[in-house]
């Protein structure tokens, strides 16, 4: 099908979809789920669909008419509570909009639900808060109070909090109908993720890599609020990759490996492509000898029943706390003239990575960020590391690039965070790329010895932070947002932006990239050249994705602004300092 | 390069001259802690308003723990303030100053705008030059939250079940692990 006639079915379907529009929202059913493009007014998936594209048909705001996009109006939230190590909570998540109802967490888990369909202001129809333990809650969570987002399913919306519980709520009147706890804070574990639903399951993992957790992928049976099945991140005794934990003291059962991003989903082979977190303790890998999998990982995973199909580790041993946890998006494309089905991956450790999504194998892998000195490169047959060394329990890689114990910090790029973090990338089926928002720089990385947990003969007790180190930021980050052919990870497009981005990418059929900016600011690019042809500084600064829906036949924006207020950014960055942060939403339309 | 090497001498020789010099003052602190008199209300209060500067303001409690024991991870290998050897003057500069070539952040305003802190601006720190802290302080909030660290913390023991719930409060499970 050509570009032509694909646009013309798109806003056929929108034509169709909008009149059909019903008074009250149906059901979300599984066969919504697996065809959201029929309904192009709404994003009812956390990553648009469930092969993680972020793109919407939706082409009313394009390169034409962005020119007259406006601040159509903002709501007010509430979630800036402080608690545990954190002075306020933030807003990461990517909202949610289903027939002119959008529904949106804050940090600490309250779900709200806005009626969007007036155009000129949003109206809180209800708001579930949890009641959330804060300092229970916030004193293990790592970077902030986040949540990424909800979930529907059937008539009701399916929510996380922060201290571990997920809750099915009535869609029409916020009433909880159950609620279970996944995640237990006593261990160190937390939920940030949003859930990914398949048919009757939504699916999350703990985060905690912080806090010597044994990472886990957890399914929740939606119909009983009973747990369906758990498979752990990093395996037990006797299971295939054990034997990559080679310290002999059983220290996988605190190996880290958490989940704090949403999977991808295909449902031709009922496979979820899941991404794994940093290995525990993060910064001392003389505590760890071996490989250490699967963290620093991607799993592909059977969505029925929680069998781990194959696994691909992007940087064996992890020294550098890259936790490879964000979006795995899936494309069918050929590759040297041959249909191939991809999952592909913009790694925190700064390679673009194409995977044979039915086996794992490496097809391609190239460098996306601009400095990235931890390896020389990827082996062309493997994707692993140039300068992995198979026969050592103890990976260099570049000599000085990471801590080691007894020796001087290291210095690497990318950073710790990224590359690119969790702030999703977003494909433009249409024209080709896939669109890397990223982050800039290098940083130190400091190992202290790690002593063991008190459960090992040890003195560290659950709940206290295991990193065997830390790091250090004195350079000032950028950013950037590259478009990069997923077939090679050639970059085809690239643009350097004045702060690291944490907020992550839109891409739409008005053949624009929008993105949210640490100072503020909202930018559309042109999809084409990356050139800036709108913005709007909102006075406060972003952390969350943008989405676009349409109500009414009229398309609107919106994002989430409820900066996080980083040291690593605004450390760097003394004009943003004063700045405060905030908890609203925002939404513009033509 | 020479001239970079002799600054970090003297940066160097400064810090082991403080840590001795603490040595005495931390024995002094624990004199002052067995010793002393009932609080008035005025310094109860004010201790209280460094407790949230601690705890809210300038978050300190991210790096160093909310006992001020230290602590690692994101924000540095961050040291115990139950055990530093230094005296509520000298904390009071590394409060306002930071710690050079650490992540201990400064939270004066002008700090290295000028000699103040100590004696050395922005451009002689270079690359040693402490991250500013996410808030600044007055010095008013400063003296606080020394007060509050040296009333609380320096020199104490192991903290207790009894010293989470005078952190946090009863309204949360924050503190159950400690009752064991």
């Amino acid at each position: 099908m050509s570009n032509k006639s694909l646009a013309g079915a798109f806003a056929g379907s929108l034509l169709v979809a909008t009149a059909l529009t019903p008074l009250r929202a149906a059901d979300m059913t599984h066969e919504r789920a697996l065809n959201p493009q029929r309904e192009p007014q709404n994003w009812i998936l956390h990553h648009g669909n469930y092969q993680g594209h972020r793109f919407s048909a939706l082409k009313e705001i394009n390169t034409d008419t962005v020119k007259n996009m406006r601040l159509a109006y903002t709501v007010a939230l509430s979630g800036l509570q402080s608690g545990g190590r954190y002075a306020f909570g933030n807003l990461e998540a990517t909202p949610i909009v289903e027939d002119g109802m959008m529904y949106v967490p804050d940090g600490w888990g309250s779900v709200y639900a806005i009626d969007v369909t007036a155009g000129k202001k949003g109206t809180i129809k209800w708001k579930m808060d949890p009641g959330t333990d804060r300092a229970w809650a916030g004193d293990v969570a790592c970077c902030g109070v986040n949540n990424r987002g909800v979930a529907l399913w059937k008539d009701k919306v399916i929510s996380i909090a922060l201290d571990g519980r997920m809750f099915a709520i009535n869609k029409a009147t916020g009433e909880v109908i159950w609620e279970r706890k996944v995640a237990d804070p006593a261990l160190g574990e937390t939920l940030t993720v949003a859930p990914l639903v398949v048919r009757d399951l939504a699916i999350v993992g703990a985060a905690g890599g912080e806090f010597g957790i044994r990472g886990y992928i957890e399914a929740t049976d939606l119909n009983t609020g009973k747990a369906a099945w758990r498979t752990y991140t990093i395996p037990g005794a006797g299971e295939p990759g054990n034997e990559t934990w080679k310290d002999g003291k059983e220290r996988w059962k605190h190996g880290g490996g958490s989940i704090w991003e949403t999977a991808t989903y295909d449902p031709e082979s009922d496979t979820f492509y899941q991404g794994i977190g940093n290995a525990g303790p993060d910064y001392d890998i003389a505590y760890r000898p071996g490989d250490n999998k699967w963290a620093a990982s991607v799993l592909a995973i059977s969505a029925n029943d929680g069998k781990i199909k194959w696994g691909f580790q992007y940087t064996p041993q992890d020294p550098y706390d890259y936790d490879e946890i964000s979006e795995h998006p899936i494309i069918n494309a050929k590759v040297n003239g041959e249909d191939r089905k991809l999952v592909v991956h913009a790694a925190r450790n700064g390679f673009f990575y194409a995977l044979d999504r039915t086996n794992g194998s490496f097809i391609a892998g190239k460098q996306y960020v601009d400095r990235l000195t931890w390896t020389t490169g990827l082996d062309p047959k493997t994707g692993r590391p140039l300068n992995y060394d198979p026969n050592s329990d103890i990976q260099i890689y570049t000599p000085g690039s990471h801590g080691m114990r007894g020796q001087a910090a290291g210095r690497t790029c990318p950073t710790n965070s990224g590359g690119k973090n969790w702030e999703p990338t977003a494909y433009n089926p249409e024209l080709g790329p896939l669109y890397i928002p990223s982050i800039e720089g290098c940083n130190i990385i400091e190992t202290v010895e790690q002593k063991d947990f008190a459960d090992q003969g040890g003195t560290i007790k659950p709940r206290e932070r295991f990193t065997g180190g830390s790091t250090k930021n004195s350079e000032r980050r950028y950013g950037s947002l590259k478009a990069v052919d997923p077939t090679t990870g050639e970059t085809k497009a690239n643009l350097r932006l004045t702060y690291p981005n944490y907020s992550g990418a839109l891409a739409t059929a008005g053949n624009l990239v929008f993105l949210g900016h640490y100072d503020g600011t909202v930018s559309a690019y042109d999809a084409k050249t990356l050139q800036e042809v709108w913005s709007f500084n909102i006075g406060t600064g972003i952390n969350a994705p943008l989405i676009t829906y349409a109500v009414n036949g009229k398309q609107y924006i919106a994002v989430l602004a409820g900066s996080a207020m980083r040291e690593v950014v605004l450390g760097s960055a003394p004009e943003l300092r004063n700045n405060a942060t905030a908890s609203m939403l925002f939404v513009f339309t033509l | 390069m020479k001239m970079k090497a002799a600054r970090e001498n003297t940066l160097r020789y400064t810090f082991v001259a403080l840590a001795l010099l603490s040595v005495a003052a931390l024995l002094s602190a624990s004199g002052q802690a067995q010793a002393q008199a009932p609080l008035s209300a005025e310094e109860a209060r004010f201790i209280e308003f460094g407790k949230e500067i601690f705890k809210s303001k300038a978050v300190c409690q991210f790096c160093h723990k909310w006992d001020a024991s230290g602590d690692q991870g994101y924000g540095g290998n961050a040291l115990s303030l139950r055990a530093t050897k230094l005296t509520p003057e000298q904390m009071t500069e590394v409060v306002k100053c930071g710690r050079p070539a650490t992540g201990m952040p400064y939270h004066d305003r002008f700090a290295y705008t000028d000699k103040r802190c100590y004696g050395y601006t922005r451009e002689q720190m270079g690359d040693d030059m402490p991250p500013a802290g996410n808030d600044f302080l007055s010095a008013r909030e400063v003296d606080a939250v020394v007060k509050y660290l040296f009333a609380k913390d320096v020199g104490h023991g192991p903290a207790t079940y009894q010293d989470c719930i005078d952190f946090w409060g009863t309204d949360t499970r924050q503190c159950e692990p400690m009752k064991q």
